[in-house]
């Protein structure tokens, strides 16, 4: 089935109350939807008969998660099944993940499995939104892999942040060449992201819950973008 | 809100609790401060003396003829609360606490000694400076707490500084009074129980004295990042706030949590922040002091292209590198200029920006392409390279330059190297608001802050 727009204070509430400071993945995917962030339209199968029957209009390739409150590395345990070209092959990954993972983390309580169209390669950059004890709310950007990683080269802005506040953040970072299109390749579509910086400011600011939400990476392309993943943090808000 | 610090800065009447005739302590340095320039009432607070410094003393606040605007408190931190409630209950606005001995010991009982601060603070709406701290140097008033009596003061003037630490408020003045800088008023407020940057930073922002504010700052309060955002955009409409962060360094202890919050660090957040506000980061004490002599003498630029006047070509190169590569332009001359200076300058001398009158000029070729420069709207700054090393330089030109700085609203800045002679030109420049620099690099830094606040005013406006 597909996912059905839950309110974020809902799913807020709801994992809150199970003691979860971590979304699962449907509800992080559900929670950026919400907010109109581009993530791919994600299903929550429980049975490889489920995902088979889906896979056509799901459409290929398609990628596969374990989802557990339990488990934090999922491909450790056999939980992240990736490019999968037909239903068959599907329903076989499916079959196969909840056995090893089942095998591999016994006690792991197993909510399902997310399958989803995995997006084109595009240029990774990544997106987060975190709260800071003095400042409150705020953004960042940069841009994805060892630039994050090793070059630290990321902007950030105070939310609420207006779109023009976005697209100076993203001109700010030290390897903006790198979006402007290289080796023949066109720029990528800038105001795709500074949408998407904007709307994780404001999902930021109405969510007092949410202590950091890392869309990482975000696929940009030369029209639009897309998010792969989203990571959602809670924080319990003292009254 | 900002008129309730008004006592802290201007009272009629301050009460020093912990005055000493004792030589070397702090409570005898603060009254001879008061005593020196304060023009209000002075009462010092001290049960063991009945004069101090010929004044009469008081054994304690309620004893006091009336109630002050300000009290001064250098006691030890234990007899504080009981000394703060006793003014608070008397119906004094505001307190100077410079004694140490609370949170900053990290003990239980130094963490409940302020927290008292803090609740005498909330029930009577006393306004504390403090504890743990220097307090105030206000040079118009004379309220002068820092009782660093080896400190020179600064001449009064129009620099307001708020710095999150004692010590380099101290060597600040200490250093500005070296160099003539003049400063309005300066605050330490230790461990902020009660007033922090952002009360400070909107009081200044009103005050007429302060033209430029400086801040050291090290972390603002939790919670307290918003107002200050919102405190500096109102307060940059009329003057440029100048912030040097200290402690960039990343906060370890978020870094499991998530990604994004482990790539912030403080510091990522409050250089948005300070971009935000239209705040001018500086990132090193050249860069403030610099930033500080330019905002006090120049006016504002109405944009970026910068006009190189030199006599030595490598100057006007270096020059060049170090103002393109932060963001500034030094645009090719014009042809109608081009002609202009082609008809007084003689033949060897280049025209192109920077414009070199080379190492055979004298004054008068200065002073002539001077006039017509100053005249060009579409120069938005001049830079005088003046070396004063060639032969045929007598001095004249100084005069000449000084003249045209007061007659145009125009930045005017210098650049000199060199001895004797050298410094010579840059005093008599400085003296005459003539911003003058040894470093092609620092120059250009400063003039880029100079140029970033511009735009940012005119945006406002």
């Amino acid at each position: 089935m597909a996912i059905k727009m839950t309110p974020p204070k809902e799913i807020i509430k709801r994992a809150l109350s199970e003691d979860r400071l971590k979304l699962l993945e449907h509800e992080a995917f559900e929670l950026a939807k919400y907010y109109e962030i581009p993530v791919p339209e994600v299903y929550l199968v429980r049975t490889p008969k489920e995902a088979y029957d889906l896979a056509d209009s799901v459409g290929y390739p398609i990628a596969l998660k374990i989802v557990s409150p339990d488990i934090i590395h999922k491909s450790d345990v056999g939980g992240v099944k990736l490019h999968l070209n037909s239903r068959e092959e599907v329903a076989r990954a499916v079959n196969e993940m909840l056995k090893t993972v089942s095998l591999r983390a016994p006690n792991a309580r197993i909510i399902g499995v997310i399958m989803y169209q995995e997006a084109r390669q595009g240029i990774e950059v990544i997106v987060g939104g975190l709260r800071d004890s003095v400042f409150g709310a705020a953004v960042m950007f940069g841009l994805g892999g060892v630039f994050v990683e090793v070059f630290k080269d990321v902007s950030f802005r105070i939310a609420p942040l207006s779109f023009n506040d976005a697209l100076e953040m993203i001109s700010e970072i030290q390897s903006k060449q790198v979006l402007e299109g290289y080796r023949g390749q066109k720029p990528v579509d800038k105001k795709a992201i500074a949408d998407i910086l904007v709307k994780t400011s404001k999902l930021m600011l109405e969510n007092d819950e949410i202590e950091s939400i890392d869309l990482n990476p975000v696929m940009a392309y030369d029209n639009g973008a897309m998010v792969v993943d989203v990571r959602v943090i809670l924080r319990k808000v003292p009254h | 809100m900002s008129t309730s610090l008004e006592k802290l800065f201007n009272p009629a009447s301050v009460a020093i609790v912990g005055a000493t005739p004792k030589e070397g302590k702090v409570g005898r340095a603060i009254l001879e401060n008061f005593i020196n320039r304060f023009r209000g009432r002075i009462y010092p607070v001290n049960p063991s003396y009945s004069e101090i410094l010929g004044l009469k003393c008081y054994k304690s606040i309620t004893e006091l003829p009336e109630t002050p605007d300000l009290v001064v408190i250098a006691i030890p931190a234990p007899g504080v609360p009981a000394v703060l409630r006793e003014a608070a209950a008397r119906g004094v606005p505001a307190a100077i606490v410079i004694s140490g001995g609370f949170r900053e010991t990290g003990t239980p009982e130094g963490e409940r000694l302020e927290r008292e601060l803090e609740e005498i603070s909330r029930t009577y709406g006393i306004r504390i400076v403090g504890p743990n701290c220097i307090g105030i140097y206000d040079n118009w008033s004379g309220v002068d707490t820092y009782f660093v009596s080896k400190m020179k003061r600064p001449p009064r003037g129009y620099v307001g500084f708020i710095s999150q630490s004692g010590a380099f408020a101290a060597a600040l003045m200490d250093w500005m009074a070296y160099h003539n800088l003049g400063v309005s008023r300066a605050i330490s407020y230790g461990n902020k129980v009660d007033v922090d940057d952002v009360d400070l930073l909107e009081y200044l922002g009103e005050d007429d004295k302060t033209r430029v504010i400086l801040i050291y700052i090290e972390g603002l309060k939790p919670g307290r990042g918003r107002v200050f955002i919102e405190v500096a955009k109102k307060v940059i409409k009329k003057k440029p706030i100048l912030v040097y962060k200290a402690g960039k360094t990343s906060r370890g202890s978020l870094a499991a949590a998530s990604h994004t919050a482990a790539m912030a660090g403080e510091y990522g957040v409050y250089k948005a922040a300070f971009k935000q506000a239209g705040v001018i980061e500086v990132e090193s004490f050249d860069e403030m002091m610099d930033a500080v002599r330019i905002f006090l003498h120049q006016p504002l630029m109405r944009g970026n292209r910068v006009y190189i006047l030199t006599d030595a070509g490598g100057i006007g190169v270096m020059l060049t590198d170090a103002l393109t590569s932060i963001g500034l332009e030094v645009p090719r001359t014009p042809s109608d200029l081009r002609e202009e200076l082609r008809k007084i300058l003689p033949p060897h001398c280049i025209v192109e920006n920077p414009i070199d009158l080379t190492g055979d000029t004298d004054d008068e070729r200065y002073m002539r392409v001077l006039d017509i420069l100053v005249e060009k709207p579409y120069v938005d700054a001049i830079v005088v390279v003046a070396l004063p090393q060639v032969p045929g330089i007598k001095g004249t030109f100084v005069d000449h330059l000084v003249k045209l700085k007061k007659t145009y609203e125009k930045p005017i800045v210098a650049l000199t190297i060199g001895s004797e002679a050298s410094l010579e030109v840059a005093k008599r420049l400085e003296e005459n608001n003539v911003t003058v620099f040894e470093s092609p690099e620092r120059l250009a830094k400063a003039l880029k802050a100079l140029y970033t606040y511009s735009t940012i005013k005119t945006h406002g406006d």
